[in-house]
Parts: structure tokens; sequence; C-alpha cells
């Protein structure tokens, strides 16, 4: 098999301007050594065959690489994702042996002190370089290295750039994946994380109230303050995606505002390619589930699931729900021998997989669950699309 | 330290969102939304930091040390 691997970059010291101009940086995409090796004879896999990158898109408002669900998902494909060691210490990106994972602020064209002189926040559209995100992400997918951009979240400046090697599956996360409808195309498979407001406000709250600048208030503001934009450009993302995990307060405790026990949805659109959705009992069917009973004993508030088909912004979609916390091994071996289509390669991959971080936060609930089974989703998501290509060399690249 | 930096500039921020946010017009102006969301940003700086040295067991300065071993920071007086 024909092997690409010469990665050549402009130096990546000369100076960016950082600043008011959205098109003042300019980033080159690279091209492989490969055009020689395309005169073989045929036969041979030419090097446009080999370029399996499967982009996977992330929208989630919780800011980039930090996400539980980023560490959990890398987990599964194997090995820990770690920023791009010798480079940039505020870098966004985290890399492993098969995943790469690069936070859309990155694509901002205008810093802090830009976005306060315009007037915008981050979430609107004005303050990110669209073009910019599509032209690499499709180089990327193409198998080609890019020069990045790294916006600093500390600093709130636009620092020089870094090599992105294109790697098996690029997960493209942030605020803005699904926004523009080019980058919506490069993607194979698109999940929107959905937390609700009175969630989003306890888990802030907890984030934030030990901090000296906060109070209650002044998270309550933030999070108002940011709403109008939130709804606007955010929100209506969540019909493109190829699944949702809503995450919500419980039902099982009357009033509760914690946000410590949660309502999770794990809302799946049929019909996508190569994703079959996780079901209960019967595929199809309606069922309410509670576990604990005469088999297994639970710990208050209990645990209890709901599976059913539903429609989602006129999609057909599968909906399975959790309700509840896992307090033991067994109750969780119990629920994973359950539950059908869940992609594993072995029984009781589930639980070993949430076991291995059992201290990420939402490790005994829906959040931790279904961010697990995603990712389950997404290595059999990959697994198929290679399959499919290393059996077709000859028309294989939509370029 | 510069977890120390990033915890001033949230008083900092969240003070100045507050007194632009001030009155019926101060809470509908740009400026307002866009203050709110550089405390955000900046609580979400501030939390990451926090959990990524609360994750690595590795002394930060190794890595740099590495790299520049001559560096102030990095020098070994040995007699």
């Amino acid at each position: 098999m024909a092997v690409c691997t010469a990665y050549t970059s402009p130096s990546l010291h000369s100076p960016y301007p950082i600043s008011n101009s959205s098109k003042s940086h300019h980033h080159f995409i690279l091209s492989t050594s490969c055009r020689s090796n395309r005169r073989r004879a045929r036969g041979e896999i030419s090097c446009s065959s080999e370029t399996n990158t499967v982009v996977i898109g992330l929208a989630a408002d919780s800011g980039c690489g930090k996400s539980t669900f980023m560490r959990r998902l890398t987990s599964v494909f194997g090995g820990a994702a770690e920023p791009p060691k010798g480079g940039n210490p505020d870098s966004n990106t985290l890399i492993s042996d098969t995943t790469t994972v690069i936070c859309l602020d990155d694509y901002h064209s205008l810093d802090r002190t830009g976005r306060k002189e315009k007037g915008v926040t981050a979430l609107d559209p004005r303050a990110n370089d669209f073009d910019l995100m599509y032209q690499q992400v499709k180089a990327l997918k193409e198998g080609k290295a890019v020069d990045k951009p790294i916006y600093n979240h500390v600093s709130g400046l636009l620092d020089p750039p870094e090599l992105i090697k294109p790697p098996k599956i690029l997960v493209i996360e942030g605020l803005h994946p699904m926004y523009d409808a080019r980058v919506r195309d490069l993607l194979d498979f698109s999940i929107y994380l959905d937390i609700s407001n009175e969630v989003k406000f306890a888990w802030k709250i907890q984030r934030d109230m030990a901090e000296r600048g906060h109070s209650l208030e002044s998270i309550k503001a933030s999070i108002e303050a940011r709403k109008p934009d939130f709804d606007a450009y955010i929100d209506p993302q969540k019909q493109y995606a190829d699944c949702v995990i809503e995450v919500l307060p419980t039902q099982l405790i009357p009033d509760d505002n914690e946000g410590k026990v949660l309502r999770v949805k794990l809302v799946m659109k049929e019909g996508v390619n190569y994703f079959s959705p996780v079901y209960l009992f019967d595929e199809g069917s309606t069922i309410s589930w509670i576990p604990c009973g005469r088999k297994l004993t639970c710990s208050y508030p209990g645990i209890k699931f709901f599976y059913g088909p539903d429609t989602y912004f006129d999609h057909e979609v599968s909906v399975l729900e959790m309700d509840g916390q896992f307090d033991r091994l067994d109750e969780l071996i119990y629920v994973e021998s359950h539950l059908s289509s869940l992609s594993t390669k072995f029984y009781g991959e589930v639980t070993q997989q949430m076991l291995k971080h059992a201290d990420f936060p939402g490790s005994n609930n829906g959040t931790g669950l279904f961010q697990t089974i995603v990712g389950l989703k997404i290595r059999d998501l990959f697994e198929q699309i290679i399959k499919e290509k290393s059996a077709t060399p000859a028309e294989v690249s939509k370029v | 330290m510069r977890e120390l930096n990033l915890s001033k500039m949230i008083e900092k921020k969240v003070a100045e969102a507050m007194e632009v946010c001030n009155g019926e017009e101060g809470m509908r102006s740009d400026g307002c939304r866009v203050a709110w969301d550089e405390v955000e940003e900046v609580s979400s700086a501030l939390a990451d930091l926090r959990r990524r040295l609360a994750d690595s067991a590795v002394d930060p300065l190794e890595p740099f040390c590495l790299q520049n071993p001559e560096a102030e920071e990095c020098r070994i007086y040995e007699y």
C-alpha cells in the first residue's frame, strides 16, 4: 500500500497579526508527496484512496477539549488524548493514536478585543471564519495536513498556527460544527449536546460559585445575557444532528434543583448511514422499564428507563431515556445486558469503559452511559466506513 | 500563577459586566452581552486550567525544561 507521509510546513514562527481584519491570516493547505504514485500500474492503491479520515462533529457549549465526552470518546478508540507535545501550551487540540480533536474556537476571526469592538459574542457567526473552517476540515478529510490557527482562551488572542496532520478520526468540537452547510456535508456523524437551562444553571453554580468574583446573581446574569445569541445561532443546529443527547432535571425527585440526579435522553435519528440506534427489548416498540426490583436492589432514587419511537424536527427518531443513578457495578452490568445494538465487541464493554473512567463526571448516570454508547457507535461507524473503502479502491474519495 | 491571574481577571470582568449592564438600556445593549460572554470565557478557562493541573501528575515545568535546559528556571546547580 502506498504511504503518504511527508508533511512540510512553512515556519511556525512567522508573525501573525492578531486583530481587527478577519482575513489577515492566511493558512496554507499543504499537499502530500503522493502525486507521483498516481502513475503507477493499475491495481495498486493510489494515495487518494487512503483518505479514510472520518469526521465527527460535536456541538457543545461547554468549551473544548475539556469536555468529558471527548475524553470518553478517545478512550473508546484506545489511548489517552493529550495536547500536542512541545507546542503551544495553550493549544486546544487533543491528539491520541487514532483521533485528533479540534476546537472550533480556533476559527474565531475576531479575538476578544475584536469582538468587544464589534459588539459580538463568541456565539455569533460573525466572530468565526467559516470559509477557513471549511477549507481546513475538507483538507484534513482528504488526507492533507493543515496549519490551523490557535485561539488562546487565556489571553483572548489568536496565536501562531500549529500543524495538524490528518488523523484516522477527526473530531471537530465547539459551538458551530453544524452551522455552515458546507462543513455539515463533510461530517460523517454529528452529535448535539443539549443541556437544559436548569441543569446548565446548576452546573455553572458548581463550577463558579467558589470563585471570588462570582455570585448567584452574576452566574444567572451570565447565562441570561448569552441566551439570545445561543437560541439564535447555536440551538437551531440540533435539527441537523444525527444524535442529540438531552440532559434534563430528574423526574424521580420532586422539585429537585441540585442537578445531581439527571434525566438523560439519547435521541437517535433513523436512517443514518452506518448508524443503528440502540434499543431496549424490541426495536420500534415503546417500553418503560424499571430495572430495580427482585433481581436488583437499587438505592434512592433508583433508575428508570424509557424507549420508544418519536419525531424530532420532522425526522423519525428513536429515543432511549435514563433517569436516575447507578450506585453499584452490578446495576450497570444488569442494564447493559438488557440493551441491544450497542456495537460492543464483547459483553460488558460498556461497563468496562464506564469503570475505566469512574472518576469522570456523569459516570453514575445517563450522561456517562450515553456518551460511552455514542463512542462505541462512532467506532462502529468508523470500522464500517473503512471496510467499505478498502473493498472498493477505485471510486473512493468524493473529491 | 496563571490560576491567580485568571481568578483576578474573573473578578474584574464580572465588575465590568455589572457596570455595563446597569439600567434598562444597559441591559439590552450589545456591550452587556459581550461583557458576560467574556466572563463565561474566562470562567471556563480557569475551570479548565484547574482541571488540567489536578489531572496531571507531571510537574508542568518538566516538558518545558526538556526543551530549554538553559532557561533560568531549569538550571541545575550541582557541586
